[in-house]
């Protein structure tokens, strides 16, 4: 090859390589220049900062281990101290200042409160609630173990330990009342009675006169259904009126992070996640997976994976991810075998659980 | 959607109807009347406070309520923190809300109150005194829940007349009945009591007659909100703290003032316990939740049928 040939060549190969990594790097950059903003709204102070920590750390540990995409993803966190007001503005915020795609929420409360704004927005919002409201429109979807799953398992529960009166304090929440009204249904026909129901607001501190009237009620066994500090505050004083009653909880014992005022009481909660999240859980943290962190875990998950779906050049719209969404089936999150069903909401197991030496443990999944 | 709706409207319902239906009444009898004595002497001990500073005064001071939360946090600083002796740390609570008070006159009121300001402004100035106090706590202390007590669940349980009681409650009841006392000596047994009583009634007067009126209502915001101070370490000892927790005793102690008789130390501990008998036997019926409703249709009525509370004409 002459001298002159071997320049052309080279010239001609630095020329094409060039080329191709100009076009490359256009087409990706075309892709992935604006990413897919994901705004997560949960308690990062007050009372239920250890649940919001939790969520937040569940988040970024997807995010970690994400791998290759398509898409780039951005999470942005507000916090909400699980007030509705606060819940408000901080989604408004995200949707109108921080222009997010989809919004992850925690809680019935501040699901309901986000699900008009993100469908009126036409953004994404995924809530970590059991009311089953919050799923309603085209762009909301929960996912959590619903009241039904959880009540099934909470009767047969009842059923094993021959329990045939409950007393019930439930905070005035909508959670609370959708799983208690769907608690009444179920319970019809088992043998079981619902003996006191007891109900309070929320920020009550003083519950000595609702736990007279349900101390002569006969009850084997208490149903707390409150948030923290209200729960530890009502646990308090059901030891202080010299009731020594079990107590039992739908979810709540695992919203206070004074799980040890609980030592040996059983209740249900959503089923077990994987041991591979667990693990990666605690190596990152340095803690035991809070309640809803899963849900959390596998939520990102599924928001990457039905905007991936669309593998269109430039990032999906919130619309287009919603419609990939409804057509997920048998995705393998931590939570098991996930589907989107018809109303939004991805159904996970509910399990027995015992606390035991300040730890909640599975006695059944 | 309609069977939604109906079958929660059912279960509301049969709530009532569990409520209702199986509850023996004589039974519980004993413990709703312990639970309203006890709630009226929480309610006494800001009401007395509140009135103290309102009869000399004149205006609503809204940053009484967050003396309260002052108490509760040093004691929970000085004894949980710190490992201080229990007792000195009430001790700091009760001296520290009282100089918090004494401060706010002399910084804030004192001030407007030279410049003439109405009733109005000074409302105005607690309120923002009141929120910023409040968002202090919160920034040393984080705004979680936080409990004093150190024997939760552990409490000597007493039986009073088939009501059961924690010996937190009894000091409760004791501490209010030896303030209301000392705070009726202090009133109509001292010269300093005279002088309060002079400006409650007229302070241009007082001042006339040679009362130096600005020392006294000092000393009175002092005494007013080391009282609220002790309040909210003894609502701490019993359920709890968090920098909030002044406001819902102040709106207690404000309507135990008002149907009281605002301004009237007697009509403060009258209204105190009328209120807690009102509250807890409301419920005997119907649903908890309606507590705080059943609270503010009794002030509503009050104002409608008696503004000036029980004890004044």
């Amino acid at each position: 090859m002459s001298q002159s040939t071997k320049w052309v060549v080279g010239v001609i190969l630095i020329v094409a390589v060039v080329a191709i990594g100009y076009f490359v790097s256009k087409g990706s950059s075309e892709v992935s220049a604006e990413p897919i903003k994901i705004g997560v709204v949960a308690p990062m102070t007050g009372d239920l900062a250890f649940l919001g920590e939790g969520i937040r750390d569940a988040m970024l540990l997807a995010k970690e281990n994400l791998g290759s995409t398509r898409y780039t993803y951005k999470l942005i966190f507000e916090d909400d101290q699980m007030d509705s007001k606060i819940t408000a503005s901080a989604t408004n915020k995200l949707i109108s200042v921080d222009k997010v795609d989809a919004i992850v929420s925690f809680g019935s409360g501040p699901g309901n409160v986000v699900a008009p704004i993100a469908e009126q927005n036409k953004v994404v919002h995924f809530s970590i609630a059991s009311d089953p409201n919050v799923a309603k429109g085209d762009y909301n979807f929960i996912h959590w173990t619903p009241p039904s799953e959880e009540n099934k398992v909470f009767i047969a529960e009842l059923q094993r330990r021959g329990i045939k009166k409950l007393g019930v304090f439930e905070g005035n929440t909508q959670g609370a009342a959708t799983l208690i009204a769907d608690l009444r249904e179920k319970l019809n026909g088992t043998g079981i009675e619902i003996v006191t129901d007891q109900v309070f607001n929320s920020g009550e501190k003083d519950f000595r006169s609702i736990i007279a009237k349900a101390k002569n009620s006969g009850a084997e066994i208490y149903l707390l259904m409150a948030f923290s500090p209200e729960l530890e505050v009502l646990a308090k004083q059901i030891k202080e009126a010299g009731i020594n009653t079990p107590l039992t909880s739908v979810e709540s014992f695992e919203l206070s992070d004074q799980v040890s005022l609980f030592e040996g009481e059983w209740y249900v909660n959503a089923a077990d996640s994987a041991i591979d999240f667990i693990d990666k859980f605690e190596v990152k943290t340095g803690k035991n997976p809070t309640l809803g962190a899963a849900n959390t875990y596998d939520i990102f998950n599924l928001i990457v994976v039905a905007a991936e779906e669309f593998n269109g050049p430039t990032k999906p719209t919130p619309d287009q991810i919603a419609s990939e969404l409804t057509t997920i089936k048998n995705f393998s999150g931590v939570l098991g075998n996930l589907s989107v069903n018809e109303d939004g909401i991805v159904v996970s197991k509910a399990a027995v659980r015992i606390i035991k030496d300040g730890k909640p443990i599975t006695v059944s999944n | 959607m309609r069977n939604k709706i109906a079958s929660f409207c059912e279960a509301i319902l049969l709530r009532k109807h569990n409520e209702t239906g199986k509850i023996n009444k004589m039974d519980i009898l004993p413990q709703f009347i312990l639970n309203s004595i006890i709630a009226g002497a929480v309610y006494t001990l800001v009401a007395l406070g509140f009135n103290l500073i309102y009869g000399a005064t004149k205006f609503f001071n809204l940053a009484h309520g967050v003396m309260s939360a002052i108490g509760g946090y040093t004691v929970f600083y000085f004894a949980k923190t710190l490992g201080l002796d229990v007792y000195v740390a009430i001790i700091i609570g009760v001296v520290l809300a009282g100089l918090v008070g004494f401060g706010l006159d002399k910084l804030i009121y004192l001030p407007l109150r030279r410049r003439k300001a109405s009733n109005m402004v000074l409302l105005v100035a607690s309120l923002g005194a009141m929120t910023a106090l409040q968002a202090v706590i919160a920034i040393l202390f984080s705004s979680q829940f936080k409990i004093l007590s150190q024997n939760v669940g552990t409490q000597k349980l007493s039986t009073i007349l088939g009501g059961v009681i924690t010996q937190t409650q009894l000091v409760i009841l004791l501490s209010a009945a030896l303030v209301t006392a000392g705070l009726v000596a202090l009133l109509y047994k001292t010269q300093f009591g005279k002088a309060v009583r002079a400006i409650s009634d007229d302070e241009e007067v007082a001042r006339i007659i040679g009362i130096n009126t600005n020392k006294i209502i000092g000393y009175v915001f002092f005494i007013g909100s080391a009282i609220a101070g002790l309040a909210g370490i003894l609502v701490g000892f019993d359920v709890g703290i968090e920098p909030t927790m002044g406001l819902g005793l102040l709106f207690k102690g404000v309507i135990a003032s008002i149907i009281g008789g605002v301004g009237n130390i007697y009509g403060g501990v009258l209204g105190a316990f009328l209120l807690g008998f009102v509250e807890n036997f409301g419920i005997l019926k119907i649903s908890g939740e309606w507590k705080d409703a059943i609270a503010f249709a009794l002030l509503i009525t009050f104002l409608i049928f008696r503004p000036r509370g029980i004890m004044n004409k």
